[in-house]
C-alpha cells in the first residue's frame, strides 16, 4: 500500500495523543506529506461502527447520483462538509524493522520496541463526509421492473439472448440506492416474484387471469375460498397450463398463508381481492359512484364484502353537480420521495382535507420527521374559521 | 455501481490523531524546496491546570503560541482509503472504475486550537527557521 512500510506509517500519533502533563514533542510534515486525494474521513455514529467494521457496509449509486451509504438494513445520504480549519492528520505506528513470519502476528510485540517517533502529519484535510439516515430510493425500482412486466405468453426461451430490462438481484443492488433489507421490503411492497433468476412484475392481465381462474375453479370444486389447498390449486391451473410458481405467486399476492405446518393453505385477502376489482371496474375512467357500487359488487365472489373503505389511497370523488363521482387514483403510482409526492398530489387537485389527504400521505416516511413535520413542511394550512375544516394546499 | 468499504481491523483500528488549527500554516520556502520533513512546531502539554480535569496544550510554530485542549469527538472518524478494487482471486481489475474503499484508522479524539495565537517575541524564538527565512527576504 502506498504510503505504509512493511510496519506502519511511522506517523506517531500515539505520542500525540499519550503525551502527558510536562512533556512536548515536535511536529513535522511526514516524509509522504501530500494531497493524498485517495484519503477520506468519514465520520461515524458510534451505532454504526460494528457493521462498518465488519465490512457490511457498501456505498451506492451512479456517477450522476448523490451516493449513498448502505448497511444492511438501512441507507444514509453521504455528505460532504468543508472546513476552513487546517486540520493536519496524523497516522500512527513506527516503523519497525520487516519481521520473521513467526513473530510478526502478535501486535503486542510491537510495542515494546516503541522509541519515540516524531509525529508527521500526512495531509490536511479540507473537510469530512457526513452520514444522514435517509429513506431507501426505491422509485427506481419500480420504474426498472416495468420496463418488461411478465406475461404469461411471454418467450423467455427465445428472448434469453436479449436480457435487456432483465434485473437479477445483484443486478438490482448495482442500481437502487438501498439496504438489501429495504431491497427486499420494496420488492415486497411491489408484489414483485424471481422468475428463472430475474425479479419481475407480473402484469395486471396476467393476475387478473390467474385471480379468475382460481374463483372459477373454487365454484366448480366447491373449494373455500378461505382454506384453498396449495396443492390442488396449483396442479388444476397447471393442468390448464398455468405455471406453478405464477400460481403461488398470484395465492401470496392476494391471499395469506394460514394453517399449520405440513399443510399449505391459503385464504384470499377481502380486501386485496375486493380492491383488484374495484379498480377493473374503474379501468375506464371516472364513473357515478352508484354505477361503479353496482359493477363492483357484481364482480366480487360470492362470500365476499364489498366496502368503500377498503378503497381509501386508490380512489378520489368528486362533486359534479348533484352526483359523486369516482375514479381510481392509487397511491403506489404516486413518487415515493415527500418533495415530489406532494407535488403530484397538488397538481391532482390544489385543495385537499386531511380526510381526503391523510391516506395519501401515511406512507411517507422521512427519518426524524413526523407526519405534522411533513405537513409544515409541504403544504401550506388554511383554516378561515375555527369552525370550518382546515384544507392544505401547495406551499 | 457499488463500491465495497473493507476493514481488515477486526474491532481495533490503528488510532490515527488530528491537531485541528484555525488558520492556516504557512511555510517560508524556496519554490524548489519541499516542505516534507519539515518540522511545523512544537506541542507541549502545560502541567495540569488545577481549574479543569482537562489538559491544556500549547502548539508553538515559528513564533506563535496556540492555546487548546483535547477533544473527545462526539462522532468518531474514520479515515477510508480509496483503492482500486481486487476480486476473489486478488487481482486487481483492470477497468479503472472498480473501486475498493477501505478503513485504514479511526479518530476518537483531536487537539482543537481555536484561540487567538499569541506572539512570542523573544531571543530564543528570533533563531527559529521560519523567522530567519522570513528576514532573509
Amino acid at each position: 500500500m502506498e504510503g505504509e512500510t512493511e510496519g506502519g506509517w511511522g506517523g506517531g500519533a500515539e505520542s500525540v495523543l499519550n503525551l502527558v502533563p510536562g512533556s512536548s514533542v515536535p511536529i513535522r510534515y511526514h516524509s509522504l506529506f501530500g494531497a493524498h486525494d485517495d484519503f477520506l474521513l468519514l465520520e461515524a455514529d458510534e451505532a454504526l461502527l460494528p457493521d462498518i467494521l465488519h465490512s457490511r457496509v457498501t456505498i451506492r449509486g451512479q456517477t450522476d447520483e448523490e451516493a449513498v451509504l448502505c448497511t444492511p438494513s438501512a441507507t444514509y445520504a453521504m455528505k460532504f462538509v468543508g472546513t476552513s480549519n487546517s486540520v493536519f492528520l496524523i497516522p500512527p505506528g513506527e516503523p519497525i524493522p520487516p519481521c520473521m513470519k513467526d513473530t510478526c502476528n502478535d501486535s503486542k510485540s510491537n510495542t515494546s520496541a516503541v522509541h519515540e517517533v516524531v509525529p508527521s502529519v500526512i495531509k490536511v484535510a479540507s473537510g469530512n463526509m457526513e452520514l444522514v439516515l435517509v429513506a431507501p430510493r426505491l422509485d427506481k425500482l419500480k420504474f426498472l421492473l416495468n420496463e418488461r412486466p411478465y406475461k404469461l405468453d411471454e418467450d423467455v426461451e427465445t428472448d434469453f439472448q436479449h436480457n435487456r430490462s432483465l434485473y437479477r438481484w445483484q443486478d438490482l443492488l448495482e442500481q437502487i440506492q438501498a439496504s438489501e433489507q429495504e431491497l427486499r421490503d420494496g420488492l415486497k411492497a411491489l408484489s414483485a416474484a424471481e422468475i428463472d433468476g430475474f425479479w419481475r412484475i407480473i402484469d395486471e392481465k396476467t393476475m387478473d387471469e390467474i385471480l379468475n381462474m382460481v374463483l372459477n375453479n373454487s365454484i366448480l370444486h366447491g373449494w373455500r375460498l378461505n382454506a384453498l389447498k396449495e396443492d390442488e390449486v396449483v396442479s388444476i391451473l397447471e393442468a390448464d397450463g398455468y405455471p406453478r410458481n405464477i400460481t403461488l405467486h398470484c395465492l401470496a399476492t392476494f391471499g395469506n398463508m394460514v394453517g399449520s405446518s405440513g399443510c399449505s393453505l391459503w385464504s384470499l385477502d377481502e380486501k386485496k381481492v375486493c380492491l383488484h376489482f374495484a379498480l377493473q371496474a374503474l379501468g375506464g375512467g371516472k364513473m357515478k359512484l352508484e354505477i361503479f357500487l353496482q359493477k363492483w359488487r357484481h364482480r366480487v365472489p360470492s362470500g365476499m364484502h364489498a366496502d368503500l373503505k377498503m378503497l381509501e389511497g386508490e380512489v378520489l370523488y368528486e362533486k359534479l353537480g348533484f352526483e359523486t363521482w369516482i375514479r381510481a387514483f392509487r397511491v403506489s403510482a404516486l413518487p415515493s420521495t415527500p418533495a415530489e409526492r406532494f407535488a403530484a398530489l397538488f397538481r391532482e387537485r390544489p385543495r385537499w382535507n386531511w380526510k381526503d389527504l391523510e391516506p395519501y400521505i401515511r406512507d411517507l416516511h422521512v427519518p426524524g420527521l413526523s407526519s405534522e413535520g411533513l405537513l409544515i413542511k409541504y403544504t401550506r394550512r388554511s383554516q378561515p374559521r375555527a369552525d370550518v375544516e382546515p384544507i392544505f394546499s401547495a406551499r | 455501481m457499488q463500491i465495497r468499504v473493507k476493514c481488515n481491523c477486526g474491532e481495533k483500528c490503528p488510532e490515527w490523531a488530528i491537531v485541528e488549527l484555525q488558520g492556516v500554516v504557512e511555510s517560508q520556502l524556496a519554490t524548489s524546496d519541499q516542505i516534507n520533513g519539515l518540522e511545523i512546531g512544537h506541542l507541549c502539554c502545560p502541567s495540569l491546570s488545577s481549574s479543569s480535569s482537562q489538559p491544556s496544550y500549547t502548539f508553538t510554530v515559528g513564533y506563535h503560541e496556540l492555546s487548546g485542549t483535547k477533544v473527545q469527538l462526539k462522532k468518531p472518524l474514520l479515515v477510508l482509503k480509496k483503492k482500486a478494487a481486487v476480486d476473489a482471486a486478488g487481482t486487481e481489475f483492470s477497468s479503472s472504475s472498480a473501486v475498493e474503499l477501505e478503513v485504514i484508522g479511526i479518530i476518537r479524539q483531536k487537539i482543537l486550537f481555536k484561540t487567538r495565537p499569541k506572539a512570542l517575541i523573544s531571543r530564543k524564538n528570533i533563531s527559529s527557521i521560519k523567522i530567519l527565512r522570513f528576514l532573509e527576504v
